[in-house]
This record gives C-alpha cells, sequence and structure tokens, in this order.
C-alpha cells in the first residue's frame, strides 16, 4: 500500500526511479494506483485551498 | 579581486540600460498609483529572475559546447537516467514558481479589492467611443477622437498625441479611491490606461469592475486593448486627473450643463439652432460609420443622403436612432444621447447634404418616445 502511495506521489512530481517503474508495470493492479491518484487528486485540492483560506485571511 | 569589480561593472550598466529603457518608453511606465508601482515592481523582478536563469543557462550551456567539444576528444557520456538530477531540476523551478507567485497573488488581491470607494464611474465601450457615467451625479458623456482626419490620412503632420487625443477626457480626483465599473454596449472592448495598471474588458451583458487611487494631477492616455472592428485604434481613453475642489467645480459645471440642456426639451426649437446642434452631434457620433458627408459604407453602414426609404418614413427614422436595429452594428441612442441631441442630429440628418425635406423635429416628440 505505502509503495503504490509513494509511487503516485513521484507521479505526481514528475520522477520516478527507472527499478520502481518497471516493478509497478509487473506486479499489482491498475486499479489501486487509479483510486489512490483519485483519492491523493482530492487531498492536493483541499489542502491547496486550506493554504489560500488560511493565507489570504 | 578583480571579479567582483567586473559584476559590480555589470550590475551598475545592467541597472543603467533599465533606467534608460524606461526614460525611452521601451519598459513598463512606472504609473501614478500605488497599484501602478507594485505592478512595475512585480514586472522587474520577475524580469530580473529571467535574466538570471538566462545567463546561468545559457553560460553552462557555451561553456559545455567549448570545454567538451569533439576535436579536444571528448566522449559523451551514456546513461539513461538519474533520479538526483531529475529531482533537482524539478524542484528549483517550483521554488521559483513559488517564489514569484507569492508576491503576485498579493497584488492581485490589493487590485481585485474595490471596495469602499468614493466615486463610482460608469464605463462603457461603444464602436468606437467610450461613454462615461458618473454614477448618481446625472453627470454622463462621450469621449471621441479629436485627432484631425488630415493627421490620419497623412497630408498632415501628427502631433505628439496622435490618435490619444479627445474631445471630453475621464475627469477624476486625485487621492480619491475610484471604482470603475466596465460594460460594452455591443462588442468586447477594453479600457486601458498603463500609467494607472487598469486594463479591463468591457464585455456587453457583464459588468466588470476595477479601481484606481491617483496619485499626481496631471492627464493620463491609453487605448482601446481589445479588437473591436473598424476603427479599434480610434477610441483612445484619456483621463484627466485633478484636485478635489477642481474636481467638484467641474463636477457642478457638468450638473448645470446636464439641467440646462433638459431645460430645453420642452421649447420650440428653430431649424438653424437644430441644425448646428445636429451637425456636432453627427460629427462626433454618426460619422465614424455613415460617413462625413452621409455617404455611408454600404452595405454595412447605409447611405443617409439620397437614401428614399429613409427619408419617407420619418417616424422609421427616428424609432432607428432612438431604439437601434437589431441585428446591425446600429446601436440604440436613447441610453447615451438626451432628446435634444436626437432631435437635432435627425433633423441634421433629413436636412443637410441635399436632403432637403424641410423635416423639423422638436425635442419634447424625441422626449415622449424616452420616457418609459
Amino acid at each position: 500500500m505505502w509503495g503504490v502511495v509513494k509511487s503516485v506521489l513521484a507521479a505526481f512530481f514528475g520522477v520516478q526511479k527507472e527499478r520502481q517503474r518497471q516493478h509497478d508495470f509487473s506486479e499489482g493492479k491498475p486499479v489501486a494506483f487509479i483510486m489512490t491518484g483519485i483519492v491523493l487528486a482530492v487531498a492536493l485540492v483541499i489542502a491547496i485551498l486550506l493554504v489560500a483560506t488560511l493565507a489570504s485571511r | 579581486m578583480r571579479k567582483t569589480y567586473v559584476l559590480a561593472a555589470l550590475i551598475t550598466g545592467l541597472a543603467g540600460l533599465e533606467r534608460n529603457a524606461l526614460a525611452n518608453g521601451w519598459n513598463m511606465p512606472v504609473g501614478v498609483t500605488e497599484v501602478s508601482r507594485h505592478v512595475h515592481g512585480l514586472h522587474m523582478t520577475i524580469f530580473w529572475i529571467c535574466v538570471v536563469i538566462g545567463a546561468v543557462v545559457f553560460s553552462v550551456m557555451f561553456y559545455s559546447l567549448f570545454r567538451y567539444r569533439r576535436s579536444k576528444g571528448a566522449q559523451a557520456a551514456n546513461f539513461h537516467e538519474h533520479t538526483t538530477v531529475e529531482i533537482f531540476w524539478t524542484a528549483i523551478p517550483l521554488l521559483i514558481l513559488v517564489a514569484m507567485a507569492i508576491p503576485a497573488t498579493a497584488t492581485l488581491r490589493h487590485m481585485y479589492d474595490a471596495s469602499e470607494a468614493d466615486l463610482e464611474v460608469m464605463v462603457t465601450g461603444h464602436q468606437w467611443r467610450w461613454h462615461y457615467d458618473y454614477v448618481g451625479e446625472d453627470v454622463g458623456y462621450f469621449s471621441n477622437l479629436t485627432t484631425p482626419r488630415e493627421q490620419i490620412d497623412g497630408t498632415q503632420a501628427k502631433d505628439a498625441n496622435y490618435l490619444l487625443e479627445v474631445d471630453q477626457p475621464l475627469v477624476l480626483p486625485v487621492d480619491r479611491k475610484v471604482r470603475l465599473l466596465m460594460t460594452s454596449s455591443d462588442v468586447i472592448h477594453s479600457w486601458w490606461v498603463p500609467d494607472l495598471a487598469v486594463k479591463k474588458d468591457a464585455i456587453p451583458g457583464f459588468v466588470n469592475e476595477a479601481w484606481t487611487r491617483i496619485d499626481e494631477p496631471g492627464i493620463y492616455r491609453g487605448q482601446c486593448a481589445e479588437l473591436c472592428g473598424k476603427d479599434h485604434g480610434f477610441m483612445p481613453v484619456v483621463v484627466h486627473a485633478m484636485a478635489q475642489d477642481e474636481f467638484d467645480a467641474w463636477l457642478a459645471e457638468r450638473k448645470q450643463e446636464a439641467a440646462a440642456a433638459a431645460s430645453g426639451v420642452d421649447r420650440n426649437w428653430t431649424l438653424p439652432e437644430l441644425m448646428e446642434r445636429g451637425e456636432q452631434v453627427y460629427g462626433s457620433i454618426c460619422a465614424s460609420c455613415h460617413q462625413p458627408e452621409g455617404q455611408g459604407l454600404p452595405p454595412t453602414f447605409p447611405a443617409l443622403v439620397g437614401n428614399q426609404a429613409l427619408l419617407e418614413d420619418l417616424e422609421g427614422h427616428i424609432d432607428t436612432v432612438v431604439n437601434g436595429v437589431a441585428g446591425t452594428p446600429m446601436p440604440a441612442f436613447s441610453g447615451t444621447l438626451n432628446a435634444v441631441d436626437i432631435a437635432a442630429v435627425i433633423t441634421f440628418e433629413r436636412n443637410a447634404w441635399g436632403n432637403d425635406t424641410g423635416d423639423i423635429i422638436q425635442p419634447s416628440t424625441i422626449q415622449a418616445q424616452l420616457s418609459p
């Protein structure tokens, strides 16, 4: 599970180790990556909203 | 030691270049408002960040090209990916962008806060002139280009304010927060005055807002910044900023003029009176489309001279000017010209250039159509 989160975060940042990429594409299910991606994207939007709200107070 | 001197000389030289660019009008103006100074400061900060990045990147590139050239036996490194380097070249631009976004967002938030204004002016874009309306003061007028046709055609020397001069500028008091409500009666225009750092689209059916607080009395010039048709380059913005007491006197005078115009509605006007007034209105409002001699620019802008359909239908002529013609560029003037101006311009059109109908349209007739 932690490995999937790390891979999704690496994708957000845009940099990934070649070894990890090979591993992700040979093992694990795509559904896990897609769901984690959606959850983390929502979390990112909420985080940005929070920062913006705090900064504009 | 020597390197320090070179660096100091370089920085002094660059600063001199910057001042020179500003003095020559190549750079964005510093302007005369707090916001315009912030915007100029941001612009210069980001400009110098770009200069430093450019200098570093190109130095490394040209050094590498020279140092590792093939004639010196350089061998290309052959590797596929390097995670550490990739993290660096992603994180550094991210940090630079965030560092630029923080002051930029602070300035934007300041620009968008049009609350607690001392004065409100409605700015309406028309093809091709601006209309200013002092909200709650019963003062409103068109601002028309005054550059002579001869300068535009090139038969006369162009003066310093070529295409940046109008008959009636927007008059504003200094040291007061002025809220500008922007809209348009036809197509999208954009009200732009660089010295105020205000550039806002005027969109039909929407009201955009902007604000300014001018520090120094003076005349500030700008242009329409959104391509809006044939005379887009012929509808400048001129702002005349003056001290509060001068502004109050000016506003009182304009109110008196408006009251005098309103009282003129009830009396009977003679043909020469209407013709004189109508010629002025025609020249500033109608001539840009229907042409100075009424010949029009068919098929878009119909001719008025010798137009039988028009001359035989007085009611239709009045309706066209008052209510406009849907689906054509002809706007309704019921909200922007008063009854005297409309009556005068219709009388003028029906009697000028050999259109000798002898029709006299009284302002009271028009007033009856304007009243809801």
